[in-house]
């Protein structure tokens, strides 16, 4: 009998645990410093050391490693990824849809023409001349809202 | 009790101890090592539905209620969303994502349910319990050098690691090794 329940107390407690997922990652994120994505954007450079928090709607999820998660900005069609080194941070899939909160700074990325033109490639728009930017916001603190 | 006998009692029972950890890595290990190929956090499913949307406003309440009821899901939305020029998202309360594309009157819908189980022991296995976990882990990470280490000593003389068996030892060593020569650098 005991080595039944043992196991089965084992796998009950694993799947509780489920409810109890963190919502929140290093404390959560710190919403004194509060900006628009948009605003984050229009002056990039200056929030590569400046950490800011920022707000939006998760759109995207990484599937397999959590390790990235896309946010909709307070702008039409512009979103940002916060992306995180694999483990640092697990954002759950069923994030989507919920409101998110990341403080950290903003990464810069310059892309060359041919990296350009396949993201753009696959994301199902129109090849184009000149090489693009790539923003990535890396967080030390996030928060997820249902 | 001589130290041999301690070493064996220690051994089995440090052993039981572990099952309950070595099958909660184990079985992560073998489902993160192969996430490209199966999703194992996951099951997400998908499904495509034609419904008229072209010349539809559909970024009003009216219509959001008769999608819904076209689609048969008795649930509430929760956010919406415009990926991009063509494709526009509604997210419902239960971990379900409507994609619309007007274009091509279409409406996919995406289900996303944890695996039972398997989603558990990843979030075990990649530390997402971080510090208290983390200790644990440490913890028992050292029990497994032990019971490495107390396994040289199980068998007496040549029935042992001194005797043939040996080379099981030498082997067990020897792949890591291989794979940090021809695969490191």
């Amino acid at each position: 009998m005991k080595a039944v329940l043992a196991p089965i107390m084992m796998i009950g407690t694993l799947v509780l645990s489920q409810a109890a997922l963190a919502k929140t990652y290093n404390g959560g994120a710190d919403m004194s410093k509060l900006i628009p994505i948009s605003t984050l954007l229009n002056d990039a450079q200056k929030y590569t050391t400046e950490p800011v928090t920022i707000k939006g709607t998760v759109t995207r999820v990484c599937q397999k490693r959590g390790c990235w998660m896309q946010l909709a900005s307070d702008k039409k069609f512009q979103t940002l990824r916060v992306k995180v080194r694999d483990g640092d941070m697990v954002f759950p899939m069923t994030a989507q849809g919920k409101t998110a909160f990341a403080t950290g700074t903003l990464k810069i990325h310059p892309l060359t023409l041919k990296q350009t033109n396949q993201r753009r490639k696959a994301q199902n728009l129109a090849p184009v001349e000149t090489a693009q930017v790539l923003h990535l916001f890396a967080p030390v603190a996030v928060t997820i809202e249902d | 009790m001589s130290w041999f006998k301690l070493n064996r009692s220690l051994h089995r029972d440090i052993g039981y101890f572990c099952i309950g950890m070595t099958l909660v890595f184990a079985i992560s290990g073998i489902a993160l090592n192969h996430i490209h190929q199966f999703n194992s956090n996951y099951q997400v499913t998908r499904t495509s539905h034609t419904i008229p949307l072209s010349g539809v406003d559909i970024e009003t309440d009216e219509f959001e209620s008769t999608l819904l009821t076209a689609l048969r899901l008795e649930d509430k939305i929760k956010a919406r969303f415009w990926q991009d020029q063509t494709t526009y998202k509604l997210f419902l309360e239960k971990d379900t994502t409507l994609y619309l594309y007007p274009q091509q009157n279409e409406v996919l819908i995406e289900q996303v349910k944890p695996r039972f189980l398997l989603r558990q022991l990843n979030f075990l296995h990649l530390n997402e319990a971080r510090a208290a976990w983390m200790w644990f882990s440490d913890f028992y990470a050292i029990l497994l050098i032990y019971l490495a280490l107390s396994a040289l000593f199980m068998v007496k003389g040549k029935r042992g690691v001194l005797g043939p068996r040996g080379l099981l030892v030498l082997a067990g060593v020897a792949v890591p090794a291989a794979f940090i020569v021809f695969y490191s650098s």
